[in-house]
């Protein structure tokens, strides 16, 4: 019988703005990483079996992939595992070009099938700011998929973590004058010497119209899951379906039937 | 029919659709009506009982009460969950620790490759490496990826379709530099708690070395004493690079710092063995000859994929169907006597 399954690379930023902690609901981590964790352990659990599932990170200019598609029933475990293990210190680089990442993003997905598509998790950081994003020189709509918006509107602080994940307060600019413009240095915002971040919803957006992606904005794991199922990024696959217990049920409406009282025979 | 399960209950046998399991209440029907024509006869009273008649007639609705109960309960869905097993092979638990810094990139004449890099070092390995971890059926394979950063892929298992799945993503582009120390140093992690059985590997695939600070090495000479687990270095080495037995014209750890790393893991206290491969062939050799070490008695748990139960229902209510279906063809239509 044809079913609708799902084939995904999630490509996952992991650049340190994706510490941020601007996600307030209960039971849920605050940070945007561990959200984004969190959301897709939920499609891991929802999407129906016969799905696959790569996994891979973006930072710098680059996505690179840890798993190949993988059925996502009969692996979920291993699944599981690698997500919950993915983690800001795997970066190779601290930087953040965002158009690079997804378009090597898309590239990753085109060589692995017509049927894979792209689901890349950013909050749209780029970092050292760009004033425009490279344009991307793919066939817009290719690939189907969908970037994922992660984080909030408000501008909040980025932490600081050293190696073993402790707090060491927070980016503030002048640790970073190195590397931004003198537009983007503190003295225009009084007081503020913390360097924010926000969901940059409009550059993901200019970049999922570049591309013919869509875009999700990330607000609970139940809407991740809705839009990663959306009709036009399903695949229609052969899957086996077992049919005994329906013949089973009719053997027994039979034999039921059998037993009911008849007419006495005529003479 | 979807299994929707997956791992989050621990009993032995379970159930797809409980609710049919409420199908079997209805088992009482064929028990109270038995299905047979009734014959009209003028004076029925004056038969003599027959004790076996009746024997029979119990029999047969047993017997359909029984059938319906089989349907019930496979209609049910009844499976035996996945289950460990502990089983005894000859193998090894090996931590593959593959190099995907940028220079991986590279085939082995040191020329850089662009986009469609099939001959790279990382490409070859990943080939390789996949056709090794096919051919080891009995091992337990974990696998980290580093470059500047250790990468967690995959803890030690069984799943060789999931090895395959994260040591072919390792062909792609690497980026970043090459650093060794804290790959080790999570490779290892990966047999700590781990019940000490089979050998224990880490195999390193690096196309480089890295300075490494003292005390880092320390540690490390300690975690591998700790978890007892020997170290196989498969170095690719760039044609214009230095070898790992002789020692460099002007010894200088950050030039040559593969032939200092390779002074440092001789100097690990456990079984060390290094390979050089500087073309496909040798790197072909050089895992053919891992492949021959390492065999010990290797006690491990597989996990059996649930069992559908439910065909031996039906199978036993078809048979009890049978019965029913001889005895109906026997029974008097008419009553012409």
């Amino acid at each position: 019988m044809k079913r609708s399954v799902y084939r995904y690379l999630l490509v996952v930023d992991i650049t340190q703005s994706m510490n941020a902690r601007d996600y307030h609901r209960t039971g849920l981590p605050a940070d945007r990483l561990g959200f984004v964790k969190v959301s897709i352990r939920q499609a891991l659990h929802d999407l129906p079996c016969g799905s696959e599932l790569g996994l891979g990170l973006f930072t710098t200019h680059h996505t690179q992939l840890l798993l190949e598609p993988l059925e996502i029933c009969q692996h979920f475990s291993l699944l599981d595992d690698t997500l919950e293990h993915i983690d800001w210190r795997m970066a190779w680089a601290a930087d953040s070009h965002i158009a690079h990442g997804l378009y090597s993003g898309l590239r990753e997905a085109a060589r692995r099938g017509k049927e894979t598509r792209l689901a890349f998790f950013s909050d749209g950081q780029q970092f050292p700011p760009e004033p425009e994003a490279p344009s991307f020189d793919g066939k817009p709509g290719e690939v189907g998929g969908v970037i994922v918006g992660v984080g909030g509107s408000q501008p909040v602080p980025i932490p600081r973590l050293d190696r073993e994940n402790r707090p060491q307060g927070f980016w503030e600019s002048v640790d970073l004058r190195d590397y931004l413009p003198a537009s983007a240095m503190p003295g225009q915002k009084e007081g503020s010497a913390y360097y924010l971040s926000h969901l940059d919803e409009s550059a993901l957006r200019g970049l999922a119209a570049g591309t013919g992606l869509g875009y999700h904005r990330l607000e609970t794991p139940e809407g991740l899951v809705r839009a990663l199922m959306a009709k036009d990024l399903a695949a229609e696959r052969m899957v086996a379906t077992d049919f005994s217990g329906m013949l089973a049920l009719l053997a027994l409406f039979f034999l039921l039937l059998t037993r009911l009282p008849r007419l006495p025979g005529r003479k | 029919m979807p299994d929707d399960d997956r791992g989050r209950e621990r009993k032995a046998v379970s159930f797809s659709h409980p609710w049919a399991l409420l199908l079997g209440l209805l088992a009482v029907i064929p028990w109270l009506l038995s299905g047979q024509k009734k014959l009209g006869y003028s004076s029925i009273a004056r038969l003599p009982e027959d004790r076996l008649s009746v024997w029979i007639d119990r029999g047969l609705r047993l017997l359909a009460a029984m059938a319906v109960l089989l349907l019930a309960l496979g209609i049910a869905g009844p499976h035996l969950r996945e289950q460990w097993v502990e089983k005894l092979g000859t193998g090894a638990q090996i931590a593959l620790l593959v190099d995907h810094s940028s220079s991986m990139n590279e085939n082995f004449s040191g020329a850089y490759l662009g986009g469609k890099a099939n001959e790279s070092k990382s490409a070859l390995a990943a080939k390789l490496l996949v056709e090794f971890v096919d051919r080891r059926r009995d091992d337990l394979f974990a696998l980290v990826a580093f470059s500047a950063a250790p990468i967690y892929v995959l803890p030690l298992t069984q799943d060789r379709e999931a090895v395959r799945a994260g040591v072919q993503a390792l062909g792609g582009r690497g980026h970043g530099i090459t650093n060794i120390a804290p790959g080790l140093a999570m490779a290892l992690d990966y047999f700590k708690g781990q019940p000490l059985t089979g050998s224990r590997i880490v195999l390193l695939v690096s196309d480089g070395g890295a300075r490494m600070e003292e005390e880092t090495g320390d540690q490390i000479r300690q975690l591998f004493q700790d978890v007892q687990a020997s170290l196989y270095w498969i170095y690719l080495r760039n044609p214009k690079g230095g070898r790992l037995s002789v020692a460099p014209k002007n010894p200088n750890e950050s030039a040559t710092p593969e032939y200092f790393l390779h002074r440092y893991f001789q100097t690990l206290g456990v079984a060390y063995q290094a390979y050089e491969a500087d073309d496909p062939q040798t790197l072909q050799q050089a895992i053919a000859a891992v492949e021959k070490l390492e065999n010990r008695p290797l006690h491990y748990r597989e996990k059996l994929p649930r069992r559908d139960m439910s065909s031996y229902c039906y199978g036993l209510a078809l048979s009890c169907l049978l019965v029913l279906l001889v005895f109906q063809s026997l029974e008097v239509k008419a009553w012409n006597g």
